[in-house]
Order: structure tokens, then C-alpha cells, then sequence
């Protein structure tokens, strides 16, 4: 069971986050003190990235969502490692999978791929090997070109005599 | 509730220790200052320079320090994890943990799936919980196409769950143990294990990977295989339990071990952003099931536990109380449920109305959340996943600095991490 009035959302831009945040935890009006969850979504090719917080507080009966906007040319956006230390952790996530860069962060590595790795496996241009049939590479390993496949059985050359 | 002894911190002994014995040697005494940044083919890597200013400030070794690996295959890692321990003799310095040995992707994997096969993918992440991995995108996904589960749906995912979290539970008990050198424990929490197991096989049909959850419902009605292992099992738990806890709860061993180590306070537990039983352990009344009430949880009747040591022993006193908590709130529902269908009508795929939805659950390691994201399409826009265990990990480089390196096996063991979720 789930009620729809149960997520309040906020937008803001990129560099106003610390701010915002430090008012929505330190307000005692507000008191958000338990940052649940920090996300980022990105919108594709020609629009912006996106940073998600999502902040719990005993005060109010929903959850506060707030969406951070960030260039999509430029992803930078300072870091809240500042007002909740465990926010590291998603901030190098977020880094290493969207590749948005956390100004202030002392930590900013990749987390999940390995140090040397250069490409940010969640952002929505990132090709799946799936995919990788539509790319210009496809179809250098013959045994990946099925018009080549000889699938006649044993059994079929020897019935016409060909065997 | 526990009593708080003095503790004494290792690494001052054994810089007396060294003190003393370099005073006796006719040595000038040891170095503080400065240290050297020693790379990184000290833990078996090729050399680079390092990335961030905490990289260096671990890789960087003052006079006596040296760097260990331990892991990826280490047995008490809890999965495939490393950890750089920066020692000094026994003492732990410093500790930065590697992750990614175990990554899939599976947000990726998600977001090129359908909405209905996504039950599947996120069932190996926290795979000691998998039921509650599938509750909260059950509950995000029904929120984004705006349906609602039947009665006897809700009720049967709230057993489930529970069962679930009482098994998770009783594992920890084990481990915890076995991280110290006790082997007993564990096989008394595998017997609950599988009793457990095989009573959501009997309604699901799988032993671990469930996939029994379905949008706007659940695969199966309950059996009556389901029920009567039920009965036996609820007849026997206690007593299972409180061996298990005559083993650990009072052995003097095991007491002198736990009490007072790995000490997290309830401002730095919220800080780092530690949820669960580790934060409720360390004095902090926050569970979404009460926070957030979802399913049916609002109608049933229990309070939120809380510890005050914020140590490996609360931690460990906290998850008992809460399993025998889940053994009351599992009655509480057989009682209570109703009859009914178990499955809304919604069709084989589901287009939601484009939009965003967020679905937090109280999984046994804590708050585990999905955030999704729909363009109208048949699979999901974006698709995200909290998990909690991931979290947590960021106490132990916290905690660690000044306990023993056999310690650090226990700290570890008591915030039961699952490398399953840590590494999606």
C-alpha cells in the first residue's frame, strides 16, 4: 500500500545544493537530518544531468526530494560531504558512473571500475555490447556473421549424396 | 544496558612498548612526522600516482607502518571485497576499502529490462534478502503506474519479508560468531535458514532467488505447504533462537570481545549515513517501517527497538531483539490475514504514465530504496538502488584506527554487509 502524497519535491540549481541543504537539515522547523538516498539521472545527449536527494525527516509525514540541475557540458556541483560524511560514497558512485565531478570532494575516485577505466558506464550515449552491432566494428569476427554459417547436419549431406 | 569498561587503546601500548625498548637500545626515539608515499605496488598493483588527497594520505607510510591486503578472497570479507589495512605491528592505522569486484551493473541492466523482469535482476544484489530487494521496486513501480495490490497481496508480502528478515538475522548471529572463531552458531543459523528456505520455495518455488513478487501483486497465493511448514517452524524457533543466544549472549568470551568495540556514536552513525539495526544499535529510533509506513505495516502493532552502546555487542542485541520482534509481527499476520485475489489486473507490460517514483523498505541491513523514473516506455528510464550494506562500509575505516587487526573481522561482521548489494 502507498499514497501518492508521500514525496514533496524540490528543484534547484547545481551550485545552490550545500546552501539548501544546510537550511532544510539545521532549520529546526525543517530538521531533515537523514540524508536516505543521492542519486544521479542523466537526461541524454543535449540536456543536463541531474542530482537526486532524497531527505527524511520525523517533522513531516514525506519524503523531501530534492533535484539538483548540473551542466551537462560542465558536470560539476560541490560536494555535501560536508553536512553528511556518507554522502563519500554516493558522490564516488555518481562519479564513476555518470562521471559528474563533486567540487570539494576529497575522495573522488572511481569506486566500482577499476582506477585506470575512462568511460562513465551509466550516462545514456554509453554503448552496450548489445548495441554494439549498430557500431562501425560489427562483423569483424566472422563467427559473428551468421550469412556465413554452414548449418547443414551430417546426417542431410549424406542423404544427397554430397558427403 | 552495557556496561561501559575502560578499554585501552592497543596503539598506546605498543608505542610505549616501543618506546621503551628503543630507550633501552640507546635509539633515538621513533619518528613521527613526515612519512613517505609508497605506491601501490606494496599491495601487489602496478604503480601510479595517487588520485585524491585521502589515496595519498593512506598510501602514505610513516617509520614502522606498512600496507596489507586483505582480500578480494579473504573468507571473512563477506563476499569479494579488499580491504588496504594500514598497520602498524597488530594495530590498525587506517583503512580504505575496495569495491567493485562483484559489480554487474545491475542499474544498467534494469534500465534495459522491462518493468516485470526487473524482479529478476534485482533478486542476486542483497542476496540474504532478497525479498525485500523486490518489495521496494514492487511498491516504486506500482506508485509510477498507479495501481495497488490486493489485501491479501499486501499481507502476504509484509510474511515474506519478515520471514526473510528472521533468517537474515539469525545468519548475522552466526557470522558474527564465526568472524571470532566460534562454529557453532552458524549451523544452528543455517538449520533456521533452511527451514525458512523451504517454506518461501514451497510458495515461491525458488530456495534463494525468489522472483516472487509481481507489479500490482505476488506470484503465488499461499499453499498449504507454506502454512503447515510455517506451523512447524514457529513452534520450534524460539527454541533455536535461545540456543543459539545461550551459546553467545552470555559467554564470557564472546562478551569480553564485543563489549565496547567498534564504538559508533548515534550523531556519527547519521552522519555516515548507517541505517538499520547499526543505527537503532547505536541509539537512533529510525526504521522506514514505522518512518514511512508501507504495505501493511501501519495496521500491525510494534514498537522500534533501540540500543544505547552503539558497539558490537548492541549491534548483535539489537538484531536478536528485532528477529523476535519479526517471529511477533509474522504471527500478528497470520492472524490477521484476509482472503482474497493476490494479483491486481495489469497487463504483461507496463507502460506507466511518465513521472517518478521513490519506495524506501526496511531491509534486515537497513533502508534499501529505489528511485525510478519513467518516459513512458516499457522499461524504466532510470533506475536506482540504495543499498544499505554499501553504506555502512564507510563506518569501518571510521571505527577501525586503534583496534587489532583480528578486531576489525568482528567490527566488519557485526554490520553484516552483503558484497551482493555493495557492488550492484
Amino acid at each position: 500500500m502507498w499514497t501518492d502524497e508521500d514525496t514533496v519535491e524540490v528543484r534547484i540549481d547545481g551550485d545552490r545544493n550545500v546552501a539548501l541543504l544546510t537550511v532544510l537539515r539545521d532549520d529546526p522547523d525543517l530538521s531533515f537530518w537523514y540524508l536516505a538516498d543521492a542519486a544521479a539521472v542523466d537526461y541524454g545527449l543535449g540536456d543536463h544531468f541531474e542530482v537526486v536527494y532524497h531527505l527524511y525527516s520525523d517533522r513531516h509525514p514525506a519524503w523531501l526530494r530534492v533535484r539538483a540541475n548540473v551542466s551537462r557540458n560542465d558536470p560539476r556541483i560541490p560536494t555535501i560531504t560536508s553536512l553528511w560524511e556518507g554522502a563519500n560514497f554516493h558522490e564516488r558512485e555518481m562519479y564513476d558512473m555518470m562521471g559528474i565531478v563533486f567540487d570539494g570532494n576529497r575522495d573522488l575516485r572511481r569506486i566500482y571500475m577499476s582506477p585506470d577505466y575512462r568511460s562513465f558506464p551509466q550516462r545514456r550515449d554509453f554503448l552496450l555490447p548489445d548495441d554494439a552491432a549498430d557500431s562501425s566494428a560489427a562483423g569483424v569476427n566472422p563467427l559473428e556473421r551468421p550469412e556465413t554459417w554452414d548449418l547443414t547436419r551430417d546426417s542431410e549431406r549424406l542423404a544427397d549424396g554430397s558427403a | 544496558m552495557t556496561a561501559e569498561p575502560k578499554v585501552i587503546d592497543p596503539l598506546d601500548v605498543e608505542r610505549a612498548e616501543e618506546a621503551r625498548l628503543r630507550t633501552a637500545a640507546g635509539l633515538s626515539p621513533i619518528g613521527r612526522a613526515g612519512g613517505e608515499y609508497a605506491g601501490f605496488e606494496s599491495v601487489g598493483l602496478p604503480d601510479r600516482p595517487p588520485q585524491t588527497e585521502r589515496e595519498r594520505e593512506v598510501y602514505t607510510l610513516a617509520e614502522g607502518e606498512m600496507l596489507v591486503n586483505m582480500g578480494p578472497q579473504h573468507p571473512s570479507t563477506h563476499g569479494v571485497m579488499r580491504l588496504v589495512l594500514k598497520v602498524r605491528g597488530e594495530v590498525v592505522i587506517d583503512i580504505d576499502p575496495v569495491l567493485g569486484y562483484l559489480h554487474r551493473g545491475i542499474e544498467k541492466l534494469c534500465e534495459n529490462a522491462t518493468y516485470t523482469t526487473v524482479m529478476t535482476y534485482v533478486d542476486p544484489m542483497d542476496y540474504l534478502s532478497s525479498m525485500h530487494n523486490e518489495h521496494a521496486p514492487a511498491i516504486a513501480f506500482e506508485k509510477l503506474y498507479g495501481v495497488q495490490a490486493p489485501k491479501r497481496a499486501e499481507y502476504i508480502r509484509a510474511l515474506v519479508v519478515e520471514l526473510n528478515r528472521v533468517f537474515s538475522h539469525g545468519l548475522m548471529m552466526g557470522f558474527l560468531s564465526l568472524d571470532m572463531g566460534g562454529l557453532t552458531p552458524i549451523l544452528y543459523g543455517f538449520i533456521n535458514r533452511d527451514e525458512v528456505v523451504d517454506m518461501l520455495s514451497a510458495i515461491s518455488g525458488q530456495r534463494m532467488l525468489f522472483n516472487f513478487f509481481r507489479v500490482g501483486g505476488v506470484n503465488f497465493d499461499a499453499n498449504d505447504e507454506f502454512f503447515s511448514r510455517l506451523g512447524t517452524w514457529r513452534s520450534g524457533v524460539l527454541k533455536t533462537i535461545d540456543m543459539n543466544e545461550r551459546i553467545l549472549t552470555d559467554n564470557e568470551i564472546f562478551r569480553g570481545r564485543t563489549i565496547g568495540m567498534g564504538v559508533l556514536s548515534g550523531k556519527d552513525a547519521i552522519s555516515l549515513g548507517v541505517s538499520g539495526p547499526n543505527l537503532r544499535a547505536s541509539g537512533v529510533a529510525f526504521d522506514v517501517r514505522k518512518a514511512h509506513p508501507y504495505s501493511i505495516y501501519p495496521e500491525l502493532e510494534f514498537e522500534v527497538i533501540t540500543q544505547s552502546g552503539g558497539d558490537v555487542y548492541s549491534r548483535y542485541i539489537q538484531r536478536i531483539a528485532e528477529l523476535k520482534q519479526s517471529i511477533h509481527l509474522i504471527d500478528q499476520i497470520v492472524d490477521r490475514m484476509p482472503h482474497g485475489p493476490v494479483q491486481a489486473q495489469v497487463p504483461g507490460i507496463i507502460r506507466p504514465k511518465p513521472g517518478r517514483a521513490y519506495a524506501a523498505v526496511e531491509s534486515p541491513r537497513g533502508l534499501y530504496s529505489v528511485y525510478a523514473i519513467s518516459d513512458g516506455g516499457p522499461n524504466p528510464y532510470r533506475f536506482r538502488m540504495r543499498d544499505p550494506s554499501f553504506i555502512s562500509l564507510q563506518a569501518i575505516p571510521k571505527l577501525m584506527p586503534g583496534h587489532l587487526i583480528a578486531d576489525t573481522m568482528a567490527v566488519m561482521a557485526s554490520f553484516d554487509p552483503v558484497m551482493g548489494g555493495v557492488d550492484k
